[in-house]
């Protein structure tokens, strides 16, 4: 049993007065607290750098195994975003945790996995656990994949009061994680690589909040595209990635939103600075 | 029994080429990883099917670049898993 959420929530007196407008927002009032921030990445830096790894390297690398380490050192950055929301209190995590979207082979469909602690994992290490939870997904061997295996079996209609009934629990008390199938709510953010071949280019995107109050940020990378920028009085092509953040205005402001976005942008832009021992360095150049 | 290398390429070759209009010129030697055909839905089911054909089984140490840079590499990793024959 873990317990995810630090014991007490944060003071009313240090949540911004917006965020706790939203918060505290009655029902009837139908307030939207999504807030969508899209922006780019130079997909150049971030390729060229994962081709160069991968021309050495004991692990294959992928975007999304940069997108996790850039997103975790990002939040590590701003503990203030890796928090969530139980009842009418925001609770911080202890650890950062990144949970990642990916096709499960095995049953045709979407599934979550967790990285634990991933600002202190390398990107050999996430390559590692990522390519292990992928490999037992797909064959379907997994523990996790029998957990998946027994839900599956459960009637609609049991189904329906069981995620009532965890629902609401799980929205009004701070809860520890117990198994396999709720770790997922050890981590508020998640990542979706979504720049597999042959993706069509990717103009907005609003992925959906899973259905639970753990899923306070969510980042997605889309497919890369040629674009013509100025750059020294000239045009060149280069190649972009559009990546797109939701956030939850009960628990981060656009100026936050911004902050972070421009960490991650920079990461992922200049991905020689995800390697474990540079990045506090490089993030003290990125904040300057 | 360990199985010959041009079978297991061809086979290889194929189950790739198979893949869409993308990855039909694809040939034993093409770099999957620079030509970014390699994605991890590919390596995942490159990996069932080859488990499936040969009955042996990868875990996440055997995904490195150098095993699945072309379709040779991938061929030389499955061979690689048999033991060597005993001289005639």
């Amino acid at each position: 049993m873990k317990w995810p959420l630090h014991d007490r929530a944060l003071p009313d007196r240090k949540l911004p007065l917006y965020n706790r407008f939203y918060l505290h927002a009655p029902r009837a009032s139908h307030v939207d607290p999504v807030m969508v921030w899209g922006t780019e990445i130079d997909a150049d830096a971030l390729t060229s750098f994962l081709r160069e790894r991968n021309r050495g390297g004991h692990v294959l690398l992928t975007t999304a195994h940069a997108l996790i380490r850039a997103t975790a050192v990002a939040l590590a950055q701003f503990p203030d975003m890796n928090v969530r929301v139980v009842g009418r209190r925001v609770f911080a995590f202890r650890q950062v945790n990144i949970r990642m979207g990916f096709v499960h082979r095995g049953s045709r469909e979407i599934d979550l996995l967790v990285v634990r602690d991933a600002d202190a994992k390398s990107l050999e290490q996430i390559g590692l656990e990522v390519w292990q939870r992928l490999l037992q997904a797909s064959r379907g061997t997994g523990p996790r994949d029998r957990d998946r295996a027994r839900l599956r079996r459960i009637p609609g209609f049991w189904f329906r009061q069981v995620l009532r009934i965890y629902g609401f629990v799980d929205r009004h008390l701070r809860l520890p994680t117990l198994g396999r199938l709720d770790e997922l709510r050890g981590g508020g953010v998640m990542v979706n690589d979504l720049s597999f071949p042959g993706a069509p280019p990717m103009r907005s995107y609003k992925a959906t909040r899973f259905p639970d109050q753990a899923d306070s940020l969510n980042l997605t990378l889309g497919p890369i595209e040629s674009k013509v920028v100025a750059r020294a009085e000239q045009f060149v092509s280069i190649g972009v990635m559009p990546l797109f953040l939701r956030a939850d205005h009960r628990l981060v402001d656009a100026y936050q939103v911004g902050r972070f976005l421009a960490v991650l942008r920079d990461l992922l832009s200049h991905p020689e600075r995800l390697d474990l021992p540079a990045c506090t360095d490089a993030l003290a150049a990125a904040n300057t | 029994m360990k199985p010959d290398r041009p079978q297991v390429e061809a086979d290889l070759l194929q189950f790739v080429q198979a893949r869409g209009p993308r990855y039909a010129s694809v040939t034993p030697d093409t770099d999957l990883l620079d030509s970014g055909l390699l994605d991890s839905l590919l390596l995942t089911d490159l990996i069932l099917h080859i488990e499936g054909q040969h009955g042996i089984e990868f875990d996440s140490h055997h995904v490195s670049p150098g095993n699945f840079r072309t379709v040779s590499a991938i061929a030389d990793l499955v061979l690689g898993q048999f033991p060597p024959r005993p001289p005639a």
